[in-house]
Order: C-alpha cells, then sequence, then structure tokens
C-alpha cells in the first residue's frame, strides 16, 4: 500500500483545503484532475493522494463559498467541471496562511528549542 | 451558516447532487485516460490506470456525500426507522408507556393553557402593565369628590378615568331584561386603548348632565337583543324608561370592568352632577394609566401624600388609598391555587417520566444482547445512545400528539369546570404558546425518561452480555441503584400531591358543613326590577311589592314568599355607619358600621333563617308605625356586648337633628354574607315597608323575591314569572336561582382546586403504584433463580417473602420521607387556599401515609408471594 511509504506525507486534517486554495490562486480556474496533477508535481510526489480524495476538499470549499464551480471544456475538448476560487476565498487563503506560517514557525520553534 | 444552509439544500435535492458527482467523477477519469492514452497506453491499459490512479470510486463518492451533507440527519433518520420497528414489536409497552406520558403531557398542556390565558395574558387592553386601580385598602369604593381632587391633583398619571356600577331595564329590544352595565368617565375607554366594532367611543363633554344619554353595547348584548343588526346604531334604547342613544358596539372579546362588575354588558357616560361635593357614599372605581416614566412607586408616593392632605382637611375619608396594578386585582385571588395546580400537574408529569424511565431501563437489560451486537459491530458508544434516544424521542412525540387530543378535551372540560369567577375565562384556547410548551415539555420528556437507561445500556460490559447464557443472576448495583431512586422520587411526588389534595378535601368539607345561616333547600329566589315601569312610582311601588308578595304566596306548591333588596351571597353588599342612642356621638371613621339589608314581611320565616331573640319583622311593621331593625348575632356581640339589644334605638342619621331612631325588635342567626369563607360581620335587616329610599329612589328600583317551595323549587320559576308578568307585561325578571345553587356557586372555587388536585393525586398514584409494582416484580423475575437457591438451601418462604418485601419497602419509605419533608416546605403555598385547616394538618399527614404505605406494599406483595410460591428445582432448571 502507497500510504506506508515512511517517505510520503499524508495530509493533515484542513490542510488540504488551503492547498486547493493556494493552486487555483497562483493557476487560474482548474477541473480536480489538473488540482490533483499539479499537486503531485508542486510535492515532487512527497504528497501522495486519491484522487477521489480531492472531493470532500472541493465540496466544503464550495459550500462555504470559497470556489465555484462550473462545467466548462478542457483544451481537448472534454467536459469537466472548472473550480475558480472566489473573492471570499481569495481573503480566507491570505488569513489562513498567515496563521499557517505562524502556527508552523510556532510548532517548528518547539521542536528546535524542546530538544 | 451558509455552509449549513447548502447543506440543507443538498439534502432535500440529493438526486441532482448525485448525478452532478457521477457527471464529475467521470469527466475526471476520462481526462486521466486521455492523459494515459498520450503517453502511449492503449485504450484499454489507459482506462485500467486510470481507474487505479483515481481510486475508489465508492469511496470518493462516499467522502463527498459525508462532506456534502449531515450524516447526523440521515443517521436520525435510519434511528427513526429502527425505533419505529422497535417500539412496534413490542405494542404491550408501547401502548403503556404512550398512555402514560399522553396522560402527563396533556394534562399539562391543558392546565398550562389555562394559567397561561388567566395569570400571563389576562388583560387584552392597549399595554396593560400601566394600568393601575386607585381604591380604598385597595379594593373599596371611592367618592366622587376625592376622585376629582386625586385627578386634578397628581402628575403621575396619563388619565385616571372612574366608574360606578349600574344596572338597568333594557326594553325596546326582543324582551325586556335587567342588565347589568357601567357608567364610566368619558376618557376610560380611550385610556384601555380599545377601539369598538362599529360607531365611535363616548366623546368629550358627553360625561356632562344632559349630553350623557348615549350608550355602547357589548357584542353578547347587541347580539342577543338586537339580533347583531347594525342599523341599531344612532338610534334609541330605552333603559329603564330613558332614551339613550346607541353610538357604538364593542368587540367580542372585550370586557369590562376585569375585576368587579364582570357581567357589565353595556357602558353609558357617568355624569356627577351634584354629586362633585359628595366625599361620603363610595360607589366609584378608579383606574389611571401611568405616564411613560413613572413608577408604580413613585405613583404610590404621589398619591400617598395627597391623600395624607386631604385626610387632613377632611378627617375619615382620605384613608388607605392603595394603587395598585390591575392585572393583580384581576388574577390576585386566582394566582396561588393555579400555580398550585400547575405544580401538582407537573409532578404528575415527572412521575410518569420515572415510570417510562424504569420501564425503559428494564427493556434495555432485555436488549442487552442487541446493543452488545451492535457494539461489537462498531458502533460507536455515542451511536447507540443516539439510537436509544431518537426511539425515545419518537415515543414521547407519539405521547405528545395523544397528549395534545387529550389537552383540547382536557381544557374543555377545565373551563367547564372551573368557576365562573375565574377571569377570562372566555379567551381559554390551545394556542400556539400551548403548542410551544407541549413541543418542549415532549422533548424534555424523552430526555428526562430515556437518558439514564440510555448511558446505561451503552455502557453494558461487552464480553458479559455477549456470552451464551450471559445473563448475569443479579443486576449490577448501579442499575438498582437507579430503580430505587426512581421508585423513591416517585413516591415522594406522589406524597406530596397526595398532601396537596388531602389538605383541599379536609378544606372542602369543613367548608361545605359550614352553616349558611339559612335552609337553601327548596328554596328559589329571583330578581325583579321595576325601573322605567310605572309600578317604579314611589306611590306604587309599596302595594305591587306587597301585592306581588302575596299572590306568589298564593300560587300552589309555594309554601311561602317574601322579598330582600340584595340576596345573600348572590346579591351586594351594602355597608352603612350608625350610632347607638345614648352612647357619645363617634370620631369619624369610628362609627359602627353593619352590612344593610331591607328585609319584606315573612324574610326570616321564608328563608328559615332562626330568630334568637325578640321578633321578626311583620305587616304591623309599616310607614306609620315606629321604625324597626332586626340585627344579627355578630352585631349584638360587637356592639352590645353584654347587653341586651332588644329595645334598644339606632339611627343611620347621625347628622341629623331629628333622626328616625329604629328599635332592636329581634336578633337573627348570623347568615352568610358575601363571600362563603370570610366571617360574618354585624348586619341590620330594615322594614322595607318603613324604608323610603327602597321604596322610592331610582338608583335601586328592584326586589329580589325568595320563596319556598313544596317540590323542586326551579319548576316553580315559570308560574312566578307569569304572576310578575300579570302586573306588567314589560318587567324584567332575572337571576333566577335556586338557593342550593347559589351556595354551590359560593363554593366552586374550592370545589373546582380539590377535584382537580385530587384527579391529579389520584393519577398520581395509581402511576407510583403501578411503577413500584413493575420494579419489584421486574427484579423478583430476575432473581427467580437466586430465590430458587435460597428455597433448595432451606430458606423458609416466609424469610424470603419478608426479604423481598424490605428491599422494596425500603425505596417507597424513603421516598416517602423525602415527601414528608417536601410536603411540609410546599403545603405552605396553600395557606390561602386553604379553610380551617392548617397546611401542616396531621390527620392529613397521617392519613396519606397510610394510603401510600397500603399500596407500596400491595404492590410488592403481590409479585414477591408470587415469586415465593415457585417450585425452586424448576426455578434452578430454568436458567
Amino acid at each position: 500500500m502507497p500510504s506506508e511509504d515512511p517517505g510520503r506525507i499524508t495530509v493533515l486534517q484542513g490542510t488540504l483545503d488551503l492547498i486547493v486554495l493556494r493552486t487555483l490562486q497562483s493557476m487560474g480556474p482548474q477541473h480536480a484532475y489538473a488540482i490533483a496533477t499539479r499537486l503531485q508535481q508542486v510535492s515532487e510526489d512527497l504528497l501522495h493522494l486519491n484522487q477521489g480524495t480531492l472531493y470532500p476538499a472541493l465540496v466544503r470549499l464550495e459550500q462555504q463559498g470559497r470556489i465555484k464551480g462550473a462545467w466548462g471544456k478542457t483544451e481537448h475538448n472534454r467536459d469537466a467541471k472548472f473550480y475558480s476560487i472566489t473573492e471570499a476565498g481569495a481573503k480566507a487563503l491570505t488569513e489562513e496562511t498567515l496563521r499557517w506560517r505562524r502556527m508552523a514557525g510556532l510548532v517548528d520553534k518547539l521542536l528546535s528549542e524542546g530538544a | 451558516m451558509r455552509r449549513f444552509l447548502a447543506r440543507l439544500l443538498s439534502l432535500l435535492n440529493v438526486g441532482a447532487a448525485e448525478r452532478e458527482l457521477a457527471r464529475e467523477i467521470e469527466s475526471h477519469i476520462t481526462l486521466i485516460e486521455d492523459d494515459f492514452l498520450r503517453r502511449g497506453y492503449s485504450p484499454a491499459d489507459a482506462k485500467l490506470a486510470a481507474r487505479r490512479a483515481y481510486g475508489g470510486v465508492e469511496q470518493a463518492k462516499e467522502l463527498h456525500r459525508e462532506a456534502r451533507s449531515f450524516q447526523a440527519v440521515e443517521h436520525f433518520l435510519k434511528d427513526l426507522r429502527y425505533g419505529a420497528r422497535n417500539l412496534l414489536r413490542t405494542p404491550g409497552f408501547t401502548g403503556i408507556a404512550i398512555i402514560t406520558l399522553a396522560l402527563g403531557i396533556g394534562a399539562n398542556t391543558a392546565v398550562f393553557t389555562v394559567v397561561n390565558a388567566v395569570l400571563m395574558r389576562p388583560l387584552s387592553y392597549q399595554d396593560p402593565d400601566r394600568l393601575v386601580t386607585l381604591l380604598h385598602n385597595g379594593t373599596g369604593p371611592v367618592a366622587v369628590a376625592n376622585y376629582i381632587d386625586w385627578r386634578d391633583q397628581s402628575r403621575s398619571f396619563e388619565t385616571m378615568a372612574a366608574a360606578e356600577y349600574w344596572t338597568a331595564n333594557l326594553t325596546g329590544g326582543d324582551q325586556p331584561e335587567h342588565v347589568a352595565g357601567l357608567q364610566m368617565t368619558q376618557n376610560l375607554l380611550p385610556m384601555l386603548g380599545v377601539n369598538p366594532l362599529h360607531g365611535r367611543l363616548f366623546i368629550k363633554g358627553e360625561d356632562l348632565k344632559g349630553a350623557d344619554h348615549s350608550v355602547i353595547l357589548s357584542h353578547r348584548l347587541w347580539q342577543r337583543s338586537f339580533s347583531g343588526d347594525p342599523a341599531i346604531l344612532g338610534k334609541p334604547i330605552s333603559l329603564n324608561g330613558e332614551p339613550y342613544t346607541v353610538v357604538g358596539i364593542m368587540p367580542p372579546d372585550f370586557r369590562f370592568a376585569p375585576f368587579w362588575a364582570t357581567r357589565a354588558e353595556f357602558w353609558v357616560p357617568l355624569a356627577f352632577g351634584d354629586r362633585v361635593l359628595a366625599r361620603g357614599g363610595n360607589s366609584l372605581r378608579v383606574f389611571a394609566r401611568l405616564k411613560p416614566d413613572v413608577t408604580l412607586q413613585q405613583a404610590r408616593a404621589e398619591i400617598t401624600s395627597i391623600t395624607e392632605r386631604l385626610e387632613r382637611q377632611y378627617p375619615g375619608t382620605n384613608r388607605r388609598v392603595v394603587v395598585t396594578p390591575l392585572k393583580e386585582n384581576v388574577v390576585g385571588k386566582v394566582e396561588t391555587p393555579l400555580l398550585v395546580l400547575l405544580c401538582a400537574v407537573g409532578f404528575v408529569l415527572l412521575i410518569a417520566c420515572a415510570n417510562v424511565a424504569h420501564m425503559l431501563l428494564a427493556r434495555t437489560s432485555d436488549r442487552q444482547r442487541e446493543i452488545a451486537v451492535r457494539t461489537a459491530l462498531g458502533a460507536s458508544r455515542a451511536r447507540v445512545i443516539s439510537q436509544l434516544l431518537t426511539e425515545n424521542l419518537l415515543l414521547s412525540a407519539i405521547g405528545g400528539c395523544a397528549g395534545f387530543l387529550l389537552a383540547l378535551w382536557g381544557t374543555k372540560a377545565l373551563v367547564a369546570l372551573s368557576p365562573a369567577k375565574l377571569p377570562r375565562l372566555e379567551n381559554i384556547a390551545i394556542d400556539a404558546h400551548a403548542i410551544l410548551f407541549l413541543s418542549a415539555i415532549t422533548v424534555f420528556t424523552a430526555i428526562v425518561f430515556g437518558l439514564a437507561p440510555a448511558m446505561h445500556a451503552a455502557a453494558l460490559n461487552l464480553s458479559g452480555a455477549l456470552k451464551e447464557g450471559g445473563r448475569s443472576g443479579t443486576d449490577g448495583a448501579r442499575r438498582n441503584r437507579l430503580r430505587g431512586f426512581l421508585v423513591a422520587s416517585e413516591f415522594a411526588l406522589a406524597f406530596m400531591l397526595l398532601i396537596g389534595a388531602g389538605l383541599m378535601i379536609r378544606s372542602f368539607s369543613a367548608l361545605h358543613s359550614v352553616d349558611p345561616g339559612f335552609k337553601s333547600n327548596n328554596l328559589l329566589s329571583m330578581v325583579v326590577s321595576v325601573a322605567g315601569s310605572n309600578e317604579a312610582e314611589p306611590a306604587r311601588r309599596e302595594v305591587f311589592y306587597r301585592q306581588l308578595v302575596e299572590q306568589v304566596r298564593a300560587l300552589p306548591g309555594v309554601q311561602s314568599a317574601s322579598g330582600i333588596n340584595h340576596l345573600p351571597l348572590a346579591g351586594d353588599l351594602w355597608e352603612w355607619n350608625f350610632v347607638v342612642e345614648g352612647r357619645s356621638k363617634p370620631r369619624p371613621g369610628e362609627f359602627p358600621s353593619a352590612a344593610y339589608r331591607i328585609a319584606m314581611p315573612g324574610y326570616f320565616e321564608t328563608m328559615g333563617i332562626p330568630l334568637l331573640r325578640g321578633r321578626t319583622i311583620n305587616d304591623s311593621d309599616h310607614a306609620s308605625a315606629p321604625g324597626v331593625v332586626v340585627i344579627n348575632e355578630s352585631a349584638a356581640q360587637e356592639y352590645w356586648p353584654g347587653e341586651d339589644p332588644v329595645g334598644k334605638r339606632i339611627t343611620f342619621e347621625a347628622n341629623n337633628d331629628q333622626p328616625i331612631w329604629l328599635t332592636v325588635i329581634g336578633i337573627a342567626a348570623n347568615a352568610k354574607q358575601y363571600d362563603w369563607r370570610s366571617k360574618i360581620y354585624p348586619e341590620v335587616y330594615l322594614s322595607a315597608l318603613q324604608n323610603r329610599g327602597f321604596l322610592t329612589s331610582m338608583r335601586g328600583p328592584y326586589l329580589t323575591l325568595v320563596v319556598r317551595t313544596a317540590g323542586n323549587p326551579a319548576d316553580m320559576a315559570p308560574a312566578i314569572r307569569r304572576t310578575v308578568w300579570s302586573f306588567n307585561r314589560n318587567l324584567p325578571v332575572s337571576d333566577v336561582l335556586t338557593m342550593d345553587r347559589v351556595i354551590a356557586d359560593a363554593t366552586a372555587q374550592p370545589r373546582f382546586e380539590m377535584l382537580l388536585l385530587a384527579v391529579f393525586a389520584g393519577v398520581a398514584l395509581i402511576l407510583a403504584a403501578v411503577g413500584i409494582y413493575g420494579v419489584v416484580s421486574y427484579s423478583i423475575a430476575r432473581r427467580r433463580h437466586e430465590i430458587g437457591i435460597r428455597l433448595s438451601l432451606g430458606a423458609s418462604r416466609g424469610n424470603v417473602l419478608q426479604m423481598l418485601l424490605r428491599q422494596g419497602l425500603k425505596q417507597a419509605l424513603i421516598g416517602a420521607a423525602a415527601g414528608v419533608l417536601g410536603a411540609l416546605l410546599l403545603s405552605r403555598l396553600m395557606t390561602n387556599m386553604l379553610y380551617a385547616v392548617e397546611p401542616t394538618d396531621p390527620l392529613t399527614f397521617i392519613a396519606v401515609a397510610l394510603v401510600l404505605a397500603v399500596s407500596a406494599i400491595l404492590a410488592t406483595w403481590l409479585p414477591a408471594r408470587r415469586a415465593v410460591r415457585i417450585e425452586p428445582m424448576l426455578a434452578l432448571r430454568n436458567e
């Protein structure tokens, strides 16, 4: 099972939302497959996820009004649902990023000092 | 919030969301496939690879669904279906539980409906909390000049208005009628903030002499006498023979006044005329609306300083004037009884809950295996509890629905049973408040009776319950403690309820055995009013009264007949100051005073009021004979202690230089006066034939006939009415009442309270007895094995029976002890409801303790006896 590979990271609860938002902000409207591919590329395959597991995050974000989904055509003329970040999503991303940085800094500090 | 709405929407629109999801997943996989194709995979391989890369489609769907919707709601619906199946599987348990809950919930809703209508929203006027009354001692009427001074000198009130009771003969409608009404200052109705249904309210200046002949009708009177015809507006009707123009008609729910003269059916302007300077003859009820920024305390302080100043100026006229919220006047008398009833019915609900709780407890014991299996298969404890709670909620919701039907009926029954004096009776109906209340107690009930058993069930020892035959020999100590607690609290509650009911029964029987002072059987009374007719003329009135009484006496079936101004218990009560001959004139405010009745000859004989000394009023006590008066025993004791009053003289005209002296000719036994419960005040009876006021005044031109009959008194009413009409077809005859009925009405409120408390206490007792019976027989059934062992090891049946009884009764005893404490605390609240009984009445406490003890012993003994009768070997083999 891939999840037993020690080098891979399991996604922390809640951080997936942040990553999806960030991806949509930097790349513009994307469909779920593109988002998943992009995640894998950026993380250099450290971050592994079944592509289906993206859906809860997408639904959650859509219900919160942070992203919006609309059906469109891919460059190869396939039907796909494209998600784009909303204004509220952009705002939430700024806040969450800040919070994440603070949190990560804190954890990092604690880990290095506590040793 | 937004997410919540979205979830809610998606819950309603599951199909669309599912289709959308399927489409998206499909497109996603197609995109992966395309990629693989571009990398040179064969179509079949690309398809497979895409599937693998995507992961489990169904898992993805499930994840999506979970995020999309309320899983909780779906669980809830599932639990609900499961619960319904479970309840249907045990119809006996379900039926009993539902009936128990319906009783508790229904009774509570019915009582709440009454309390809510009467206590919480008693006044249908605008901003009723700002309305106050200004009355002597909080209840007594006020003189005209005092009202005018208060009105002109005070600054705390937006408006101050006054009203006076008035009855009149209404002619010109469908039939002549003696109706009760009010005369009121023009500003009163506008002060209440009410609007007429048709027409208008009184306008400025309409309460001045000469302009005051207009009338506003109540909806009821308008319907009854004028068939609800709006054309009556602007037309004159005849009140006491004088024309009054109908200017307005009030809506059906309008009542005024709410606490006194509640039968008023019409309103006319009150013109003071030359009474503006009168400080004697208190007859007004004064109402006011506080200014928005003035508190009750400020208004009280101001009125106190005004009345103290006036009291110095006019001694004896302005004592103890109290500003009281109008609402307090209306609900004051019924507040305690209604709250006591609400408390009592709440206890019934708690007992019902306790009963259902241990029924559930027993049931969950039987369901241990099922719950254990569910837990073993992965149901979390929270899930098990929520499943059980859902089942309970379903149970109590059904109970609540049945309770609603019961409450519909119960509210009607309550209104029908309740004393007519209960304010705002006509407003009582199940409304949104009551339904909210019902829903709240339904949920509350489900939690109260269901939480403890559910937690118990979920805390089960898994492996123990699953073992084959894993039923433990006896129940765990915790569960037994919970059962014991339930039984004990049921007994405590039942004890308190029974004390309440017992006290009311004692009080009522004391009330009922009170001697009214007259013989009420076979006695009929009715009011004949001459107002506005030829018979009212001073010259004719005396003749008419005498001839009427004579002709009624001559009717077959009549044993005797007489007349009085106001009937005891049903009529008004007038009081007057007098002085005794030869004693120094008292200071103002310290005059002897007495209730004042004016009787026709033969009154005492007809009523059956015993004469203690001297003689009664007879035909010889006419206008040209010396004035006479009969006093009651209380007056003799109060004003002639140690003396013989017969032969002494009194006068009601203290300020007259040549007063009319009345000689005391007899002492009659005390008869009830105004209120059944209050003590009897000094009372005097004057001869009607000598009383010019009675025979000439236009302010009370009516006579109350009293007739003693040979047979059923009610049967004589038509003949007597025909006799009245043989004099004049336009004379209204009203208030046809048997004296038995008058007494029943006078004791209606305590009877109502007693009846309800007794019903609640009875239900409580039955529920508590059923409860203890159920618990004991259940626990004995589970201990058959143990009993079998004890018996086979040589314990005698008596020993075992004793043991079982001791254990069962211990809980009842603990409960009863708690009940005694609770009852001692709570029964003090009832002090005002009780008559001649202390709230700690030992007899009641002992009787209740006995009743409860007997029911506890019976409820324990019956199952225990059955248990020890078994064959020990049979019981052992049975396991």
